[in-house]
């Protein structure tokens, strides 16, 4: 029996991590199947990837995908700024982070806005529940407003939107999506990763334990009911040429990805304009009225630098420089010293 | 309001008049430069020195170099025609000039110092009295961190708080570059959970605290030595940083390098301990030495052959029992590892189990306690009469020259001194207060920090002989204020 191999020549095993913690059928080991699919089949180097989390069930995760791939299961919220200065230390890496609401939407939304704010070269995968697992089911920042968990009273405060956040910040990529999704899921997986610069995927990712009921607005039932499809998605690798894809009957259009691959974008109801970011604002806000959830590729740009470009730093990784290159020579001491004595 | 004060010469000077008789506009702002030709005159300051001064402040602005150059002029003619100086005893004389010597800030020491480590990243948050570090560290970058092409080799971010500086500098030390941040207290206290994590985690970090005064927002224009404590068990459970103390402007600069070689070659955290005064004061300096020695970059496990030599590899296994693993880095493919700042067995996988944890913390502790031997080690200036011993640190340098000649001049003898330059302490100190009958610790701060350090870690049989000497009131110690403390304890040990 042969073993199908991907386009750098490994097996999917190269891409699995270790058995799941988690409550059977949550969300978030969907999510992990997801990206150990597209990292494999869009040929990422397992080794060079980062993966990286703050705390929470969702930031768990990095240990059931991608095992032979160095990460980092920070400290509550503050993964953002540690993956920047990782990004600093070794500008060759592929950052794959996963956070959740309480870790994105609370404790650490000043540095995931910052991270934003900078277009740090990284995917960020928001796995979106509403609660807090962990603690066992606090309502998070994110939580649908009139939404009632399985124990306790109905929610009463506005939720976080994070994707709105990213919309008004400039995020360069901006998604939304539903763990029970799977093809529009992994098409967008793809997309972020094949994406130069911060693309947000925040994925509703229904807590089967704590938030999973009728009444809440967040469970399984609720969203696949409820969820507006922007568009559908097919993710085209930019090692198949596009002439081969079967063209839809219908209307659609491609996004070209930075690493040359394609998003095709394909029409299902209004269109929506990825670029536009009042469209998105719209899409968001009028989902949001409706009790509804919008999913899809919501704003996308390709044209903004990104943090390590702003740097203007050397090609290769500032961790792989030599020590005699980062060292200033003696002479420049030498200099130096004769100047602060008047003697230069 | 008249001055009573017997201590001071007294010469009333009608200042706001005299400066809006020279320029009714502007007369407020220059009174100050008045001020300068009133004790420029009685002191017997060179005008071609002042002169020379303006012009630089000014640079070529002619109108105001003229304009306070006419008020110190109105100063001095004051003096002259209204006091006779010969009462008065004070005057300045010029001394001859070392060439070799010149003044410098401690921060920019620092500053240059990292530089020459090497450092990759700079994170930071914009707080009193760090910034200038920062600032300085990032004006070298153009001269001496750029490659042929002119790229950098040195990240820079202005972060949005001080947790997102110290979780900068643990990615970039886990990335395998060397990262710093330049803070002071408060910007320390939140840090601390970051600085938890890189302990554990064992991530090589670099932090830079210039003390200000605390507690809380405190006195951010003054200076203090309140954090040394804080710095060196910061955050939460059992923990212990090095912390490199320098009290001079070359050792600005030498810790500055030397902190990353430490931190690399423990994997840890460490601290560089400065304060407002040594930080942004001008200091002189004999000029900064090149590094001896090649960048000590640790257990770095760069290829598979060296993974390979390595029998029974673990992230955090003690292969060679010093405490100290060996690692790989992200990007290398070698044995990767989910790093975390959970509880962890040797292999880095998470662990509760008691016989783990306990081995670990123990591990952690045994490589703290290796390295008291070959930190900076305290500099010694000892009597041949061993009996009254000063333990000091940091910016008490400056003042402790004329503490010892007030002791000699007001108790008849010397004693002797040992500068700490690190912690956790050198079992040199301990030999040093072994050696004394009577040890004082003086420090910039209420509660005598290193004293209670050393009230921990010492012996109990030496613990009885050592006595506090704590002063802080926001300014930079006057020597006459622990000269006073330590007759009060002298007496006090002799009752």
């Amino acid at each position: 029996m042969s073993i199908k191999l991907n386009v750098i020549d490994l097996p999917k095993d190269d891409y699995t991590g270790g058995k799941s913690t988690l409550c059977p059928g949550c969300g978030h080991d969907q999510i992990s199947t997801v990206i150990i699919n597209s990292a494999w089949e869009n040929g990422l180097k397992p080794e060079k990837i980062a993966k990286m989390s703050g705390i929470g069930c969702s930031s768990k995760t990095p240990a059931y995908f991608l095992g032979k791939s160095h990460g980092f299961n920070t400290v509550h919220g503050r993964m953002p700024a540690v993956t920047t200065g990782a990004a600093m230390g070794n500008r060759d890496l592929t950052f794959l982070a996963v956070s959740g609401d309480g870790d994105s939407a609370s404790i650490g939304i000043g540095q995931f806005i910052h991270a934003v704010r900078r277009n740090l070269d990284m995917v960020y995968v928001l796995e979106n529940n509403g609660v807090y697992g962990l603690t066992k089911g606090q309502y998070s920042a994110t939580a649908v407003k009139g939404s009632k968990k399985k124990k306790g009273a109905v929610n009463k405060f506005q939720p976080i939107d994070l994707c709105k956040l990213a919309v008004n910040l400039g995020c360069t990529f901006v998604a939304r999506s539903f763990s029970g999704s799977k093809k529009q899921l992994t098409a967008l997986m793809k997309a972020a990763m094949s994406h130069k610069g911060f693309a947000l995927i925040d994925v509703i990712s229904p807590c089967v334990t704590f938030n999973n009921n009728d009444e809440s607005l967040r469970s399984y039932t609720y969203v696949k009911d409820n969820d507006v499809e922007l568009h559908a998605y097919d993710y085209i690798p930019t090692y198949s040429p596009i002439e081969g894809v079967e063209v839809p009957e219908g209307e659609f259009h491609d996004i070209t990805l930075f690493d040359g691959s394609t998003l095709r974008l394909e029409t299902i109801g209004s269109d929506h304009d990825p670029t536009d970011a009042v469209a998105a604002m719209a899409a968001l806000h009028n989902a949001e009225m409706e009790d509804k959830h919008v999913t899809g590729l919501l704003y996308f740009d390709p044209d903004t630098s990104t943090a390590i470009e702003d740097q203007c730093l050397v090609e290769t990784p500032l961790a792989e420089v030599s020590d005699d290159v980062m060292r200033p020579s003696a002479s420049s001491l030498e200099v130096l010293n004769a100047r602060f004595r008047g003697k230069d | 309001m008249p001055v009573e004060r017997d201590d001071c010469i007294v010469i009333g000077v009608p200042m706001t008049k005299m400066a809006r008789g020279l320029n009714p506009k502007l007369g407020r702002m220059i009174a100050n430069m008045m001020y300068v030709g009133l004790l420029a005159e009685i002191l017997g300051l060179d005008q071609g020195k002042l002169t020379k001064a303006l012009a630089q402040q000014f640079k070529g602005k002619a109108r105001a170099i003229e304009l306070n150059l006419e008020a110190i002029n109105l100063g001095r003619a004051f003096i002259s025609e209204n006091v006779d100086i010969s009462d008065i005893p004070f005057r300045i004389e010029a001394r001859d000039v070392d060439d070799d010597v010149f003044l410098i800030e401690g921060n920019e020491a620092v500053a240059l110092g990292s530089h020459y480590g090497g450092v990759g990243l700079l994170s930071w948050y914009p707080i009193t009295p760090s910034s200038s570090l920062a600032e300085a560290l990032i004006a070298y970058i153009p001269e001496i961190r750029v490659d042929e092409n002119g790229d950098h080799l040195c990240a820079v971010i202005q972060a949005e708080d001080e947790l997102a500086a110290a979780g900068m500098v643990v990615g970039g030390g886990w990335a395998g570059s060397r990262a710093t941040t330049a803070t002071s207290g408060p910007g320390s206290s939140l840090m601390s959970e970051c600085i938890g994590l890189a302990y554990f985690a064992e991530i090589p970090s670099v932090i830079w605290d210039i003390n200000r005064t605390g507690p809380s927002t405190g006195l951010p224009t003054r200076t203090q030595q309140g954090d040394l404590t804080m710095l060196y068990e910061a955050s939460h459970g059992d923990t212990a940083h090095p912390v490199l103390i320098p009290g001079n402007m070359e050792e600005c600069f030498e810790f500055g390098w030397k902190a990353f070689d430490i931190a690399e070659r423990l994997q840890t955290l460490v601290f560089g301990f400065s304060d407002l005064d040594l930080g942004m004061n001008r200091w002189a300096c004999k000029g900064f030495e090149y590094p001896e020695t090649p960048m000590d970059r640790g257990k770095v496990l760069r290829t598979q052959a060296e993974l390979d030599a390595i029998e029974n590899y673990g992230r955090y296994r003690d292969v060679d029992g010093d405490g100290i693993p060996y690692r790989t880095l992200p990007g290398s493919g070698l044995d990767p590892i989910l790093y975390r700042g959970t509880g962890h067995d040797e292999d880095g996988i998470y662990s509760e189990k008691p016989e783990v944890y306990q081995a670990l913390m123990m591990r952690l502790k045994r490589k703290m306690d290796n390295c008291r031997t070959w930190l900076p080690q305290p500099v010694l200036r000892e009597e041949d009469e061993k009996e009254v011993g000063i333990i000091y640190f940091g910016s008490m340098e400056n003042s402790i020259q004329e503490i010892d000649d007030i002791l000699e001049d007001e108790i008849g003898r010397k004693v002797s001194q040992c500068r700490v330059r690190s912690l956790p302490l050198s079992p040199v100190v301990e030999q040093f207060i072994r050696d004394h009958e009577t040890v004082i610790v003086l420090e910039i701060n209420r509660d005598g920090q290193l004293y209670g350090i050393l009230r921990r870690e010492l012996p109990n049989d030496l613990i009885g002989r050592v006595h506090s000497a704590a002063y802080s009131d926001g300014l930079p110690p006057r020597a006459r204020h622990y000269s006073e403390l330590i007759k009060g304890v002298l007496k006090e040990v002799a009752e």
